[in-house]
């Protein structure tokens, strides 16, 4: 091969920048699905803590009930 | 994690992969434009930061692109001083003015006023200087390009578009400061204030507030000050027509994206004419010189009589060329009419837009099937191709559609109504409102909400595909362009090279050297082309490779400005070069030329997707607001003849915000809720829910569903105005509010009444209790608790009653129906063959089965007793669901309280034949029987009761005598199968509009029966085979044909037949897999292996078996 001259050292160069962005764009790539994880994740766990809530406020309701029972008693007395 | 622990990249992927298999159940149906709380957008545009990186480009180019940067530059931040002047709100009206000049705390209100305003001032203040800056350097661009040496030269497309948008750019600021009294009013408070306190000193702060205020206070200066700096450069209309000529160019083919980019096309044909036109210049006579087109332009603006400038204001583009010197009206004939423009009509492009969408909807559904269904690393070149434009197609329409809502938004905000054009509107009906709730029609709101909803849910599908489509992006044009570059521009390098076109040879050199991405990192030399030579025989093979990534910004920029220098037919009278290039050539370079136009949005997938379905601008209204200052006026209100004193009682109301139901996303809302149209709160509350589960392939009941705010109860997230908001929550809390107010009124009426009051109580009472009964149904959770408290045994009771119930059904009046209709059923009826077609086949099932179409009890008597029976089973088979996740909670909890239990259960039966009657030892101990079996074998109720049912049908009538030929019963009619399918014809007859269907009567308990019986005579295959609604289907599915026979509309029936169909083929795999478990050998009729009819992969039912919560209760 002869020594490479200006303009194949510039082929070269720009054959490794697309080499590079090809690298940069795998990440950007991976770091997308990283975040339409996290965007489903939040979804999920929205929806779940949601659930969760409200078996609270149930159990919340009937210890309101419990309690109203509980002192009514009392106060008859 | 420790330093020395290092992640390799395919690690670090593959974990990235698996992320994807992770389960995230989100139990709602999706009713939103794309929920998503992080935003990911890569931006690789590096405005032109790498240009010397590519020095093999030609020189000039890459000088241009370093001025491209600037511009740009200039253009961003005008777009910030624009967003500043159009959200600017009056500061002085909240400051306390001095009343007198002898209030004491005179001083100190100017030093606050001062002390609040200069921050705000001092934005005027670099407002002013950019402006300065920008048209100086406007002026310098238009002076350079304007040299008499230089005009010769060819000017890039891409810097004249540049141009263009500083056009744009000077036509927004000049309009919003303008509109913007706000802004002089600040200012002259501030400069009151600062004089009086002598802050202003020196006499260049002086002179710069002087400045300042005359460049606020000048109507139109940014304008006029570029109109004056041009005039004094010869030669610039020349350039401005050019601009306006490719703005024209552009807008015709289309090559734009966003509406806004399309918008600004248009304001950059008015404004540079307006600027075109002066003393010296007449744009009439470029016309007649065919410098110009203005007939082309008359028709652009009466298409788009009114475009967004920004946010909610508007510009008539028409105006400025009305305003200009040599206005003729003659050469305007269409913008210069009264007649109404398209803009202002929706309804004339809702059945393109509809016809669009479905359309596209189809292909993006089957193209999302096959990825979905058919994994592959990569596609095929034409397959990258392929998807890449649908994408972009996908785009192209989602901005068109934008386009259309907000141009007609803009078009009425200009042209508001009043109480003479809609009776609807009062009188005293404020601006804003006339421009907007007043201003629509039933009809055109209920099309806006369509071309919404039709933006946003392709939004979410085209969104949800993002990876795939920008994996096939990237491909294609990392394959399109390195194709061209390596292959097919060696045609006309050796062309160039072999007859010694020295310019054409460097330019295509330089396309090369700048983007190749040789396979072995450099031009291969020994290429016969690179000396103009011939390719050998055995002919020259160039492997391009393939990689999954797009050209840079500035690479693509090189590329296609060198090219376009190539193709350009004009550049000011000097020879072009595209005189020495074959045609041949030509075409694919100007092909390519063309198609690379789009490669940068679709490089940037996400961001266009988002821009193209951008309708925040129904939400702003700083414009109305600065117009209006929010004004209303009250008059007297009292009911009496107004009289003169009435006048005292007008006051203004000045508001900062009007009120929200002013605004269009609320009417729109609004206008759904008001008009309760099924078919709208469809679209606005699941269209996208339906939308989705066709593009997925699953089946959707077609028949409104009893609860339609269902979809909207389960709503646990969404995303309102930036927060998320349960909605479940928040009408739970509501109604559980309600409820116990209604308790607490009827508890203190009674307590505040008499005795007797002790009645309505009680009235009231029994009505809170039946809203509350109203507002629950019955779901999972009934079927949870009812495990919960029943138990095992109790179970096993309530199944043994049940099973008793269906026993004295199947051989009570089912056997009695069944046999009576035997009776009626035609000996011999055949499958016809498919020669006589669909409406053949239809009328001859009518005629033969037409004694048990005519059966009086069938829908009344006979339909009830199956559906009581199929809710039976279904019953059952719930309770089998709730009862097996029961077990797995109570597994997890330990194993050993379960063993306790059982004990338990054995215990009760010893218990209770010491003690209870003989009747309840009795029921215990069948009772026990089948809890034990399922404790110990494992086995399932459902299946159990399955089996029972089966014994019931002991009767001969149910399998008919056995087929004469041995093998099986084809066209007889002996059989319960074929019963039903004489059934199942009668209930597909589609009924008339004030009639109710099957469904709607008997719920999916009838279907439930049918299947059952027919499984568990084995009768399944030979029903699926021969059923008469089953043929026709078929039989038209060949010829689709559609006719009326006998009164029945044949395309109807067969979508019946479909859905029912469809129904069918789920019980029976329901029931298959309980009965599969415990597979009994000589119960299964069939020895002959038989093969299921084939099932459409979009129809697959077994989607549908993951939901069991979505089957229908009646």
């Amino acid at each position: 091969m002869a020594t490479p001259n200006r303009g194949e050292t510039v082929q070269k160069q720009i054959q490794q920048d697309w080499l590079n962005r090809e690298y940069i764009e795998i990440i950007t790539i991976s770091i997308k699905k990283i975040t339409d994880f996290l965007n489903s994740f939040d979804l999920s766990c929205r929806s779940k803590l949601a659930g969760l809530n409200e078996k609270l406020t149930i159990l919340e309701r009937k210890i309101d009930y419990l309690e109203a029972c509980v002192t009514k008693g009392e106060t008859l007395t | 994690m420790a330093g020395n622990d290092r992640v390799s990249l395919n690690d670090a992927l593959s974990n990235v992969e698996v992320l994807d298999e992770l389960p995230l159940p989100d139990e709602q149906p999706c009713i939103e434009a794309q929920p998503c709380s992080v935003v990911y957008q890569a931006n690789f545009d590096t405005n032109f930061e790498d240009r010397n990186g590519f020095v093999t480009g030609i020189a000039k180019y890459i000088e241009e692109a370093t001025v491209h940067a600037s511009l740009n530059e200039l253009l961003d931040e005008g777009q910030e001083h624009a967003v500043m002047l159009y959200t600017w709100r009056c500061c002085s009206r909240a400051i306390p003015q001095p009343k007198s000049n002898e209030q004491p705390n005179r001083v100190e209100i100017y030093e606050k006023t001062v002390e609040v305003l200069a921050p705000e001032v001092n934005k005027l203040l670099n407002f002013m200087y950019f402006q300065r800056k920008a048209i100086e350097r406007f002026s310098q661009e238009v002076k350079r390009l304007c040299h008499t040496e230089k005009r010769k030269d060819f000017v890039s497309e891409a810097y004249l578009l540049t141009l263009g948008k500083f056009i744009n750019m000077f036509a927004v600021l000049d309009e919003l400061k303008n509109m913007k009294s706000s802004v002089k009013n600040d200012y002259s408070t501030y400069r009151r204030a600062a004089q009086f306190l002598k802050v202003m000193s020196d006499s260049q702060t002086l002179q710069e507030s002087q400045n300042l205020s005359m460049f606020l206070a000048t109507q139109n200066k940014i304008r006029d000050t570029v109109k004056e700096n041009l005039e004094k450069i010869t030669g610039y209309e020349e350039l401005l027509a050019d601009v306006v000529n490719i703005c024209v160019h552009m807008f015709e083919t289309k090559m734009y994206l966003t509406p806004s980019e399309k918008h600004m096309l248009v304001k950059v044909m008015g404004f540079g004419l307006f600027l075109m036109d002066s003393e010296l210049c007449n744009i009439n006579k470029l016309d007649t010189k065919k410098k110009l087109r203005l007939d082309k332009i008359d028709r652009i603006f009466k298409n788009l009589e009114v475009v967004p400038l920004f946010g909610d204001m508007q510009i008539a583009p028409f105006n400025y060329i009305k305003r200009s010197k040599h206005f003729d009206a003659n050469k305007w004939p269409l913008s210069s009419s009264n007649t109404p423009s398209p803009q202002a009509d929706l309804m004339v492009h809702l059945p393109q837009i509809r016809e669009d969408h479905v359309k596209y909807i189809s292909e993006l559904s089957r193209y999302s099937n096959e990825v979905t269904t058919t994994y592959k690393e990569c596609g095929s070149d034409t397959e990258n191709k392929e998807t890449a434009e649908l994408a972009l197609r996908g785009l192209q329409l989602l901005s068109e559609w934008t386009s259309v809502v907000t141009e007609l938004y803009s078009w009425k905000l200009l042209h508001p109504t009043d109480h003479h054009q809609n009776k609807e509107c009062p009188k005293e009906a404020e601006e804003y409102e006339r421009a907007t709730r007043y201003n629509y029609s039933d009809e055109e709101k209920f099309a806006l909400i369509e071309v919404i909803a039709m933006i946003k849910g392709l939004q979410v599908l085209m969104a949800r595909m993002e990876t795939v489509f920008t994996d096939a992006i990237r491909r294609n044009i990392y394959a399109e362009l390195q194709d061209f570059v390596q292959v097919i521009l060696r045609e006309p390098l050796r062309k160039a090279i072999k007859n010694k076109k020295d310019l054409i040879r460097s330019i295509i050199m330089s396309v090369r050297e700048t983007c190749a991405d040789w396979p072995r990192q450099f031009q291969p030399d020994q290429d016969p082309v690179l000396k103009g030579k011939k390719d050998p025989d055995t002919g020259f093979v160039i492997k391009v490779p393939r990689r999954n990534v797009g050209p840079s910004s500035t690479q693509l920029y090189m590329v296609r400005t060198m090219l376009e220098s190539l193709i350009a037919d004009k550049s000011g009278g000097k020879r072009t070069l595209r005189k020495d290039i074959d045609g041949q050539y030509l075409i694919q370079i100007d092909q390519f030329h063309k198609t690379s136009f789009y490669w940068n949005y679709l490089l940037s997938f996400s961001e266009f997707l988002q821009k193209c379905c951008d309708l925040s601008q129904l939400w702003y209204r700083e414009f109305y607001l600065e117009m209006t200052m929010g004004r209303r006026i009250n008059k007297c209100t009292v009911r009496h003849h107004h009289n003169e004193e009435c006048n005292d009682l007008i006051t203004m109301e000045k508001r900062i915000q009007f009120p929200i139901d002013m605004s269009m996303p609320w009417i729109l809302t609004d206008h759904i809720l008001k008009t309760k149209e099924p078919s709208m709160m469809d679209i606005f509350l699941d269209k996208r829910f339906r939308v989705e589960c066709q593009a997925i392939g699953a089946y959707l009941m077609p028949y409104p569903r009893a609860n339609r705010y269902e979809t909207l109860l389960k709503q646990r997230h969404v995303q309102l105005l930036g927060r998320s908001i349960d909605l479940n929550k928040l009408i739970t809390q509501r109604i559980n509010a309600d409820m116990q107010k209604s308790l607490d009124l009827a508890i203190s009426k009674f307590e505040a009444g008499d005795i007797t009051g002790v009645t309505e109580l009680d009235g009231l009472l029994q009505v809170n209790r039946l809203c509350h009964k109203l507002l629950s149904f019955v779901g999972p959770q009934h079927f949870h608790t009812m495990c919960k408290l029943l138990g095992y045994q109790g179970i096993a009771v309530v199944m043994e009653e049940l099973l008793k119930i269906v026993k004295s059904l199947i051989q009570g009046s089912l056997l009695q129906f069944t046999k009576t209709l035997m009776e009626a059923m035609p000996k011999i009826c055949k499958l016809p063959r498919y020669d006589y077609g669909s409406p053949g086949v239809l009328g001859y099932y009518h005629a033969q089965l037409n004694d048990i179409v005519q059966y009086p009890d069938a829908r009344t008597e006979l339909f009830h007793n199956f559906r009581e029976f199929g809710n039976i089973i279904l019953f059952c088979l719930l309770m089998e669901q709730a009862l097996s996740q029961e077990e797995r909670v109570k597994n997890w909890k330990s194993n050993k309280k379960r063993l306790e239990s059982k004990y338990q259960a054995l215990q009760i039966v010893p218990n209770i034949e010491k003690l209870g009657t003989a009747k309840q030892a009795m029921i215990s101990r069948e009772g026990d029987l089948l809890t034990r079996e399922r404790l110990c074998c494992g086995l399932s109720i459902f299946e159990v009761v399955l089996n029972r049912l089966r014994s019931f049908l002991d009767d001969p009538v149910w399998v008919g005598p056995p087929p004469t030929n041995g093998v099986m019963n084809v066209d007889e009619c002996t059989e319960f199968h074929r019963l039903w399918s004489a059934l199942q014809f009668v209930y597909c007859i589609p009924v008339s509009e004030n009639e109710y269907t099957v469904e709607e009567l008997f719920g999916e308990g009838l279907h439930w029966a049918g299947c059952t019986m027919i499984v568990l005579l084995g009768q399944q295959r030979r029903f699926e085979a021969l059923d008469f609604c089953y043929h026709i289907l078929r039989v038209q599915r060949v010829d689709m044909k559609d006719e009326v026979v006998k009164r029945i509309n044949l395309k109807r029936m067969v979508d019946r037949i479909r859905r029912f169909q469809v129904l069918n083929s789920q019980i029976f795999a329901i029931l298959n897999k309980f009965l599969k478990s415990g597979e009994n050998d000589e119960l299964s009729v069939e020895h002959v292996r038989c093969f299921p009819p084939p099932i459409h992969p979009s129809l697959n039912p077994q989607q549908h078996y993951h939901a069991p919560e979505h089957l229908r209760q009646c």
